[in-house]
């Protein structure tokens, strides 16, 4: 196809500036789409996704999903489902995680690499890296219009 | 005596009543992620509508998948252990074949995802494919090449409009010597879902 899709990084000086990324993205949302979260432990995963759920009035606090495999938040605006499929390493992953993937409202994915065949064609990817003290360096990667979008206002703005 | 019908498969919650195979009451709504907290629920208010004790109760018929993950698992569980306690006859039904429509051969659908549907062909009793999973594609070549059979279920995967579907017409005639589980405690959802190669 050739066409060229949006990639955008910069640097997040604190937790409460990424925190402000999840939140200057969560409207922007719509059912079904997929966000595949990228980054070491302590990298902002889940800052990124607190950000995300209290911009969506979900009034529950956000914690990392790695025990449970996925969380779910439903009294937000838009139902958020937060996914760590970190313990689904050559697991059987037919577990229905498909029907929040592609349900009803906006999935987050830690570890996605893992459950590959349930990832949609599109998605936004966002890679967070420790580059020292608070410093994180913030990627994202989009392969759709829709997300395109999202990245540009991103640009804009960050 | 009377059938107590059950179906919670997919997005709705299904619980109806019938009475030598007339339905007498029903709730059929969509209830998707609280069908665990509701379906035990609505069981009780029909009884005490219709003025039955759980005594009354003859027989369970449950469809028993495939469908959600979670779902296919929600009505069988409260089936089973209805069936057990009571003591009563336990019928498994296709959740693809309680949305076939009568007098004509029928392709049920449910969107499987990951591009796949679920698809199951009944006409009257007899079985024309029996139920299984496949990509979207396959499924639009077998409607192409079957342009007299009704559409029955989901079907919005396909780029078609969903159609409405009615699960306990069909529950209600489910009670037949094909359906009958031997043990009912042994009885497991169809999931029909593989697992993904690891």
């Amino acid at each position: 196809m050739g066409r060229h899709f949006m990639e955008y990084s910069f640097v997040s000086k604190s937790k409460e500036e990424t925190r402000k990324l999840g939140a200057f993205l969560a409207p922007k949302f719509v059912p079904g789409d997929v966000v595949l979260l990228k980054g070491d432990l302590g990298a902002g995963k889940t800052t990124l996704t607190s950000g995300v759920a209290e911009a969506l009035h979900v009034q529950d606090d956000v914690i990392s999903p790695t025990f449970n495999i996925m969380k779910c938040y439903f009294k937000g605006t838009l139902p958020l489902y937060h996914i760590d499929a970190y313990r689904l390493d050559h697991q059987n992953i037919e577990l229905g995680l498909d029907e929040y993937i592609e349900g009803d409202g906006v999935c987050f994915i830690e570890w996605p690499q893992y459950i590959k065949p349930l990832l949609p064609d599109e998605t936004l990817s966002i890679t967070l890296k420790n580059i020292g003290g608070d410093d994180r360096e913030i990627t994202l990667e989009s392969n759709s219009k829709h997300f395109d979008d999202m990245v540009k206002k991103v640009k804009e703005v960050f | 005596m009377y059938s107590l019908l059950l179906d919670s498969s997919n997005k709705n919650l299904s619980v109806g009543l019938g009475s030598n195979h007339v339905l007498v009451d029903q709730i059929s709504y969509d209830a998707w992620q609280k069908q665990s907290e509701l379906l035990v629920d609505e069981i009780g208010k029909m009884l005490k509508k219709n003025h039955l004790d759980r005594k009354d109760l003859g027989e369970v018929v449950v469809s028993k998948g495939p469908g959600s993950y979670t779902g296919v698992r929600i009505a069988m569980s409260v089936a089973k252990t209805i069936a057990f306690a009571l003591g009563i006859p336990l019928y498994l039904v296709s959740s693809l074949e309680v949305m076939k429509v009568a007098e004509k051969p029928t392709i049920c659908l449910m969107n499987a995802r990951s591009k796949r549907s679920y698809i199951g062909v009944y006409e009257g009793e007899k079985c024309l494919l029996a139920d299984t999973i496949l990509s979207n594609e396959d499924v639009l070549e077998y409607i192409k090449a079957n342009k007299s059979f009704a559409l029955s279920g989901e079907l919005t995967q396909l780029g078609l409009s969903d159609q409405p579907v009615d699960v306990l017409a069909n529950l209600l005639k489910g009670d037949c010597e094909k359906n009958l589980c031997r043990e009912p405690l042994a009885a497991k959802p169809v999931y029909l879902k593989d697992s993904y190669p690891v």
